[in-house]
């Protein structure tokens, strides 16, 4: 959905800290940079890592010239997309990220599913009817060993078995 | 050979089967997020081993080129390209389907598709060893320069704050830098991490900038993914034709650019579709609004994009030299066959050679009715899927694909990260489209500029190494243009462009 | 690291006489055959070329599959975790496993590395174009010494078999030439044919594929490639150099002796193969026969070789 916000003014702190972190981000690396045995490759990440300190700089000014000036006006547009449920969110996020984690050990089939069914509650918005309790996670199944089969056995993808089974 | 003969002798129902088979399961496995087709193209290889090499060729080309178009299906439908082919593809296709014009940019990049594919084929059929040149005249220099031309494209993209798009174009160069160097070997900004030796792969960059960001906020409210007209429309066919002859310029631009980029070796789909939508996107004519869900954005990069699988095969076919990833692929699977390419392959080899090509040919027109039919019914499952089971379903589909792509659950994991990142990140107007051109052009730009330092210091003329070569100075030229057009372009027009409010 | 060395090899000896009264049966399934690079590269050539000899000979399928990343050290650091049952088998190149480790921390040391059999190997080679003004060795040298680093070589990349040669050559010939650095052989061929530099430091291989557009000035090989009768060796020209990078097939650790052996053999019945060696000759390789038994001995010497031209070249402190 990114390239379809719409640029948030300059204004809001959240462009103050992306722009720190883009600060210090370039400052790794350029310290990084120093470290290389041949010059070759410290040039272009050392010449890019400064330009990004520079920007990053010059949108850290132009947040505090906005702060401290005399009319901050028009600059406080209001934060994109601010409506939804943050937990929805982070559940989403915090379930695949587990999914992730945990297929090396309990492999792919059984993570799948259980990351398909998290997701199905935290993504369900209308009410639960019978229905729905069968045939949405019937539906999950099928997707699950659909894409199971395609990549196991006809792309011949080693999907993890996972070490506590194998 | 090149005529009637090759064209009847690709015309076996065997052929034609396994080029109805190969554009069906290359379209399915490019809309997957994940699965390139370079993939696609290696699953296939021991498969063809047992077959002559005309019927392999064709089913790998049909495979190929069917993959490329897939990518535009995610890329419409769920902003994530399925291909890394497809970047270009989401920065009008996704905008478009959102208002409810899915339908629409799915037929039409169907449409460009073949239509690009056509052009490359044609030229692999016509020009094939004069256009190889093309790959030996491009040198280090003019690799960087392109990189750099298409970097341009970032003050294009960030309409709202041209700092934050190059803060992000600088990140995304940055990322590119990350695990083992490709020009020295020196391990980079790992910062002591072992994950990270591997760097970042473009592709589950690509995912997780585009499709987590889409799923974070497609989850946390009960809304519909796309706006759905309310009654079906069907193809939308005849307007889709229409669209495509008022943009027949855009077309026939995007699928030569398309060619001249698949036949240099160091460029791919990616940087062709990036190119022919810069090039749009410069000559965009008042009332064309693009990164807002313009038809004209989808027919540049998905008509470049396929343009580039004819393109590639010159190269690879002429002078042995991969013009793509898969093409490297398929000339292992040539050698395997016995077959060397090469100046005299079209001539010792021209039945097999102008039996492939035919083959190719036709397979991209299969690609049109295919086409149409695999889009229909992958629009009508994404607007049919209730929300509670799409968001499962993609995030499953991301995690699956990203982890195909080198068998690692650590790029999983880094793909979430940055879809994190990527989320925050767009919050706060930094906009993901930039920080993806620097992860993708930035390789090219480094090893082009290092290569063409060397050289010019061995030769001791920098300056002129930079700037002195007459296709340098075009590219160039076109930068500083396309460049100053958006500035010259307002000054001229009495009706200040409205760019901003949708 | 040779006290560790030593209990593996006598705590593998215990294992395989437990097992020895049970033949080994395998294959049983198909092999999973992990290449560390990418589709398309020569590795995956060379895996691609095998296939189809070790399903006809063995009644099983070798899977290939890729695990690119780090110039292949993001797959052999992960080797040892994967199940050794002999159905899991990676390749590894040289100078690779010795140059990474030695260089900085990858995940992996040269000694972790169970390495099989050693297959074939592509000799470095000087290619130029083939209407360049340089018509053998002597000319080019000429040129070089009349013209201290103006001389530029493309190479598949800094610390691979042909950077290494090239800096072993310029102390040999006494002279000082520019190497470039590309991405893999591919597009390092594509400077050479595209006149951007004087000539190549490639392989064999490299010019197989280019065909009559390049001719090779010399090769880094003991006696001259089938393929090329009249090319000369260095060795021939009064240059000691024998080098080139060399592939070969590793196991995770856990894989028992026996199987070790098995698939040493193996591989070793796909090398005899005389119609599998004339697909590889014509592609420019050269053929390498280093069975199980030998490995030890081979990494030993290549190693030390390795170490000591990287060292020349500035690419290792």
């Amino acid at each position: 959905m990114s390239n379809e916000h719409q640029p948030t003014p300059a204004g809001d702190a959240g462009t103050a800290i992306v722009a720190a972190s883009m600060v210090i981000f370039g400052t790794l690396a350029i310290t990084d940079t120093y470290e290389y045995f041949d010059f070759d490759s410290a040039v272009f990440p050392r010449t890019i890592a400064a330009a990004l300190v520079l920007l990053a700089l010059v949108i850290l000014l132009q947040w505090v010239a906005q702060r401290t000036g005399v009319s901050t006006g028009a600059e406080t547009g209001e934060p994109v997309e601010s409506g939804g449920s943050w937990p929805r969110r982070i559940a989403l996020v915090a379930a695949m990220l587990g999914a992730a984690l945990a297929m090396p050990w309990i492999g792919f089939q059984v993570t799948a599913l259980i990351a398909f069914a998290v997701l199905l509650v935290v993504a369900m918005h209308d009410p639960w009817t019978p229905a729905r309790l069968i045939v949405y996670p019937a539906v999950g199944l099928a997707i699950v060993m659909g894409f199971y089969f395609l990549f196991a056995k006809l792309l011949m993808v080693p999907l993890p078995v996972g070490r506590w089974f194998a | 050979m090149s005529g009637l003969e090759a064209f009847l002798a690709a015309l076996t129902p065997l052929n034609l089967l396994l080029a109805v088979i190969g554009v069906i399961a290359g379209t399915v496995i490019g809309a997957i997020p994940g699965l390139t087709a370079t993939m696609a193209v290696a699953v296939l290889v021991p498969f063809t081993f047992g077959m002559p090499p005309a019927p392999a060729l064709i089913l790998m080309g049909a495979i190929y080129t069917g993959a490329i178009y897939g990518g535009a299906y995610s890329a419409i439908l769920l902003n994530t390209p399925g291909t890394p082919s497809a970047i270009a593809t989401t920065l009008d296709g996704y905008p478009m389907a959102r208002r409810g014009d899915g339908d629409l940019a799915m037929t039409l990049a169907c449409l460009a598709s073949v239509a690009g594919g056509l052009v490359g084929a044609l030229a692999l059929l016509t020009l094939a060893p004069p256009l190889s040149q093309v790959a030996l005249a491009f040198g280090p220099v003019e690799y960087f320069w392109l990189a750099i031309f298409g970097l341009s494209l970032i003050s294009a993209l960030s309409e709202g704050s041209l700092l934050k798009g190059l803060a992000g174009g600088a990140f995304g160069l940055l990322i590119s830098c990350i695990g083992v160097a490709e020009v020295s070997a020196d391990v980079r900004l790992t910062f002591g991490s072992q994950t990270l030796i591997g760097g970042i792969n473009v592709v589950a960059a690509l995912i997780g900038l585009f499709c987590i960001p889409v799923l974070i906020d497609l989850v946390a409210t009960p809304g519909r993914h796309l706006h759905v007209a309310a009654e079906p429309r069907g193809f939308r066919l005849a307007e889709a034709v229409s669209v495509l002859m008022r943009k027949k310029v855009n077309l026939l631009r995007s699928s030569v650019i398309g060619t001249i980029v698949g036949i240099l070796p160091g460029a791919g789909g990616s940087v062709a579709g990036i190119v022919a939508y810069s090039e749009a996107r410069r000559s965009a004519r008042p009332g064309e609004h693009y990164g807002k869900g313009d038809p004209g954005g989808v027919i540049a990069s998905e008509s470049s994009n396929n343009a580039t699988v004819g393109g590639g095969f010159i190269p690879t076919l002429v002078l042995g030299i991969p013009g793509t990833p898969p093409d490297a692929v398929i000339l292992g699977a040539l050698l395997v066959q016995g077959l060397r390419t090469g100046p005299s392959l079209f001539t010792e080899k021209a039945t097999i050679v102008y039996t492939f090509i035919w083959g190719l040919i036709i397979a991209t027109v299969l690609m049109l009715p295919i086409g149409l039919l695999l889009g229909r019914y992958a629009y009508k499952s994404i607007i049919t899927l209730p929300k509670a089971l799409l968001v499962p379903s993609v995030a499953f589909m991301t995690i699956i694909g990203t982890f195909a792509i080198r068998n690692s659950t650590s790029d999983v994991v880094i793909m979430i990260i940055l879809g994190v990142i990527g989320w925050i990140l767009g919050r706060f107007g930094f906009a993901a489209a930039p920080i993806v051109l620097g992860i993708i052009l930035g390789p090219i730009a480094e090893q082009g500029f290092v290569q063409a330092w060397t050289i010019g210091s061995a030769q001791q003329d920098l300056v002129g190494m930079f700037f002195g070569r007459p296709i340098s100075m075009a590219i160039i030229a076109f930068t500083v243009f396309s460049l100053a057009s958006p500035l010259l372009m307002r000054r001229w027009r009495l009706k200040p462009e409205i760019a901003h409010v949708e | 690291m040779a006290p560790r060395r030593r209990f593996t090899l006598g705590l593998a000896g215990i294992v395989t006489a437990a097992m020895a009264a049970a033949a080994v049966a395998y294959p049983t399934k198909s092999v999973d055959y992990i290449i560390p690079f990418g589709p398309g590269g020569e590795s995956d050539i060379t895996a691609r070329l095998q296939q189809p000899f070790f399903k006809t000979m063995f009644g099983q399928d070798l899977v290939v599959s890729y695990k690119p990343g780090g110039g292949g050290a993001v797959g052999w650091a992960e080797l040892n975790n994967l199940p050794g049952d002999g159905h899991t088998i990676m390749g590894v190149n040289l100078p690779h496993i010795v140059l990474q480790p030695a260089q900085k921390k990858v995940g992996y040391t040269t000694e972790d590395l169970t390495t099989v059999y050693w297959f074939h190997f592509t000799p470095d080679a000087i290619v130029v174009k083939d209407d360049s003004p340089y018509k053998t060795l002597k000319d080019l040298i000429e040129y070089a010494k009349a013209n201290p680093g103006k001389v530029t070589l493309s190479g598949s990349g800094k610390g691979t078999a042909n950077h290494l040669a090239q800096v072993r050559f310029d102390k040999m010939a006494g002279i000082k030439t520019t190497y470039v650095s590309f991405a893999g052989t591919g597009p390092s061929n594509t400077a050479l044919l595209g006149g951007q530099t004087t000539a190549a430091w490639g392989y064999t291989t490299s010019a197989a594929a280019l065909g009559e557009k390049a001719r090779i000035l010399a090769v880094a090989m003991d006696k001259r490639h089938p393929k090329y009768p009249d090319v000369p060796t260095f060795k021939e020209l009064g240059f000691d150099l024998v080098s080139g990078a060399y592939r070969g097939i590793a196991v995770p650790k856990s894989t028992p002796e026996d199987t070790r052996k098995k698939l040493s053999e193996m591989i070793g019945k796909i090398n005899a193969d005389p119609q599998f060696q004339k697909r590889m000759l014509d592609g420019g390789f050269a053929m390498l026969d280093i069975p199980y038994e030998k490995n030890a001995e081979f990494m030993k010497a290549r190693s030390a070789e390795f170490i000591e031209a990287a060292k020349e070249g500035g690419i290792l402190n």
